[in-house]
């Protein structure tokens, strides 16, 4: 089969699955299910078949020609779709599988697998996608799959709520993103990534500061970078298998695979901003997550922070390289670091939230850490499994996350060594929540009702987290990649010498220190420790999390709604008011004008008849 | 003396056609009954046949004269039809009062 040919069938798949579940198969959740789950199968092998096939092709059919402006559609498929391609098939695999047990009693079965084929269909678009504006269209679609699932349960007001701040958060992004898209287009003339890559080598490529920094406002909104993060959190309201699939692991990651898809047009000033928004997030979002309750709120804030580290990793690339005509140097090392953190972030991380999962479900949707508890020996795999995603997330040694964040500290060192230093408080940060999390959730005596009758939730909740599991613990040995993968993780960085030594201290020195700060303060209890021992650092924790949010609640209450009710005011009384009904009143006025001529007394009409005579004569005369 | 009192000039006849005419067609106007309505569009044929002889008689031609026979064969074959539809128009409306006939009034 023509690989571009299979890659249209992994993409039409998915939607076909949708198509066929909204449409016919509405009330039989069963058979939804398990289509979605054969799908799934069928994406993750045909994305196997290519990305170890070593098929690497372009493909593009002209789509729409409108007075010079040219949308095609096509396939770029070289090794960092491969690599990406083959984290959402497994990640989405997995977290089908999970959906079969954790949505069981949902009586909504049916419509949440049409959302997760959807989501498919627009996840494998954008890792696809050749030009930006066909990477853009799915780029929206991926938004709209994701408010469909957050709003599964759409009869409680609080996932209708959190699915349409979703999309809007992401919709301003968006805006920037677009911008910059019609920039681009207007610069170099073209948006298909390959003529652009040419065009860089060439040196033709128009570089301004607008065109890069306006395409990271569109990774800013869908990987929730600060200050449009305000939308992840909330998100959590939808099924955790979706919390899972797409909050962490591939949709927020798409942003971060778009930064590396345009690499090309990156300019030193972009590339500063880039890594201060992304060191700046991480670190903000650490300290968020040090007081949430909720378990997955927690995964959400860890979520942000470590896109935070990508984001910076990517900006971190060039920093200082500057070739001999003062552009900056292509930017692997970015790419590199940055997609092998998104890589070992997608295991670990969908692997913590489907424990947390598996958690909900035993502790019957008890989701406050606080009424957790005693749960390490209740549900042991899952304790097992959730251990080894925390020792992956806080970098311990031999699991897959010491040696991503490794390469991204690496990076930092030598190019920036305030970034650096960030980033390691960040991950002082990060082991401290975490371990606050493992401690709180897995032991001491149950805290509640629920979580002493704690219990695991089967075969199809348990087997995707062995599999990621296996990721987390060998998915940080590049070695053991596909060689398909190398133009993508052959540029990892990696400290040499004396730097090599001081990184490696660092990363020990800081998780050392954040566990062990954690295991020492937060005992197993029923409140927070921090909240009672130091009550005014909590609060301003508390304050600094909810300042966004106020922030943005002001100014919609205060500024947007008061220009919506000018605008409103303009068109109810000006427009519709005025001009339309205007106008149909004067045409009525002008009717009734016309009908009161219309006496039906026969005298009347004879005046007329005098008053026409009258009037021609005075043609026949020459007077008019 | 009557050449003092009647000037015998083709003025004095038009102009007397004229006033007949112009008093036929203010009745036309003011008037309310349907059948007086008629006698002065009667009036206004005959002010006009007047004139039509007054100035034959003063061009010595017989074209006149003979205009005449046509406009009152006109006159009488209008006035048939017209009081046939005024015969009907009472039979439905019980009335020939013009004010009364107003049923096309918007």
């Amino acid at each position: 089969m023509i690989p571009s040919h299979l890659a249209f069938l992994l993409l039409s798949l998915p939607l076909a699955t949708a198509g066929l579940i909204a449409v016919c198969l509405r009330r039989q959740g069963a058979v939804a299910a398990a289509l979605s789950v054969a799908t799934a199968v069928g994406i993750l092998a045909g994305a196997a078949w290519l990305a170890l096939g070593d098929f690497r092709f372009e493909a593009s059919r002209e789509w729409l020609s409108i007075a010079g402006l040219r949308v095609s559609f096509g396939f770029n498929f070289n090794d960092l779709a491969a690599l990406m391609l083959a984290i959402v098939a497994v990640v989405g695999l997995c977290v089908h599988v999970f959906s079969l047990g954790y949505m069981r009693d949902d009586p909504a079965r049916a419509r949440y697998f049409a959302g997760l084929s959807i989501f498919m269909f627009s996840m494998i678009g954008v890792v696809l996608a050749d030009n930006l504006f066909m990477m853009f269209i799915f780029w929206e679609l991926v938004g709209f799959s994701s408010w469909l699932l957050i709003n599964h349960w759409f009869e409680r007001p609080a996932p209708a709520a959190a699915s349409k701040k979703a999309f809007i958060v992401n919709r301003v992004g968006d805006f920037g993103f677009l911008l910059g898209i019609i920039m681009c287009y207007h610069s170099n003339g073209t948006v298909n990534l390959s003529d652009l890559a040419v065009q860089a080598s060439a040196g033709t490529a128009v570089y301004s500061r607008a065109i890069p920094l306006l395409l990271f406002c569109g990774a800013i909104g869908k990987s929730a970078q600060v200050p449009l993060h305000v939308w992840l959190p909330d998100a959590m309201e939808g099924p955790t298998p979706v919390s899972a699939l797409i909050h962490a692991a591939t949709m927020v990651a798409a942003g971060i695979y778009m930064l590396c898809r345009v690499e090309m047009l990156m300019v030193h000033e972009a590339l500063l901003v880039i890594a201060a928004v992304g060191t700046a997030t991480a670190l903000y979002a650490a300290f968020c997550a040090v007081v949430q309750r909720d378990i997955k709120r927690v995964l959400a804030y860890s979520t942000l922070s470590q896109l935070g580290y990508m984001v910076a990793a990517f900006g971190l690339g060039s920093i200082g390289g500057v070739d001999e005509n003062g552009r900056a140097l292509v930017i692997g090392a970015g790419v590199g670091a940055a997609m092998f953190h998104l890589t070992t972030h997608a295991a670990f991380k969908a692997l913590l939230f489907l424990c947390s999962g598996s958690v909900i479900y035993g502790c019957h949707h008890e989701q406050d850490i606080f009424k957790m508890g005693g749960l390490a020996g209740r549900m042991k795999l899952t304790f097992v499994v959730f251990t080894i995603g925390v020792a992956a997330i806080i970098g311990m040694p031999f699991f897959a996350g010491f040696f991503s964040k490794d390469a991204i500290l690496a990076l930092a060192f030598t190019r920036n060594k305030a970034v650096f230093a960030a980033l390691a408080f960040t991950a002082v940060l990060t082991a401290l929540y975490m371990v606050r999390l493992w401690r709180l959730v897995f032991f001491g005596a149950p805290r509640s009702e629920a979580a002493s009758h704690a219990h695991e939730g089967g075969f199809t909740l348990a087997a995707p987290l062995v599999v990621l599991a296996v990721f987390s613990v060998f998915g940080g040995y590049l070695s053991l990649y596909p060689h398909a993968f190398h133009g993508v993780l052959g540029n990892v960085p990696e400290a040499a010498g004396a730097a090599h030594a001081i990184v490696f201290a660092t990363s020990l020195s800081v998780l050392i220190l954040g566990a062990g700060a954690a295991i020492a303060f937060y005992k197993p209890a029923a409140t927070d420790a921090l909240e009672q021992g130091m009550p005014a650092v909590f609060a301003g924790l508390v304050a600094l999390q909810e300042s966004f949010d106020a922030f943005y609640t002001w100014y919609v209450d205060k500024v947007q709604q008061r220009l919506a009710m000018v605008l409103n005011f303009i068109d109810v009384v000006g427009i519709a008011g005025l001009v339309v009904r205007g106008t149909a009143g004067v045409a009525g006025l002008a009717g009734l004008g016309a009908r009161a001529l219309h006496t039906g007394r026969i005298s009347t009409y004879v005046y007329w008849f005098l008053a026409g005579v009258a009037v021609l004569w005075l043609f026949a005369t020459g007077v008019l | 003396m009557n050449s003092l009192i009647f000037p015998e000039t083709l003025n004095a006849y038009v102009g007397l056609s004229a006033v007949l005419f112009a008093i036929g067609f203010l009745g036309v106007l003011v008037r309310r009954n349907t059948l007086v309505i008629y006698m002065c569009l009667e009036l206004m044929l005959v002010a006009s046949t007047l004139a039509f002889v007054a100035f034959s008689r003063f061009n010595g031609t017989m074209d006149g004269n003979v205009f005449v026979f046509f406009i009152l064969t006109v006159a009488a074959a209008e006035v048939a039809v017209g009081l046939a539809i005024i015969v009907a128009l009472f039979r439905l409306r019980q009335t020939v009062q013009v004010d009364r006939l107003d049923a096309l009034k918007h």
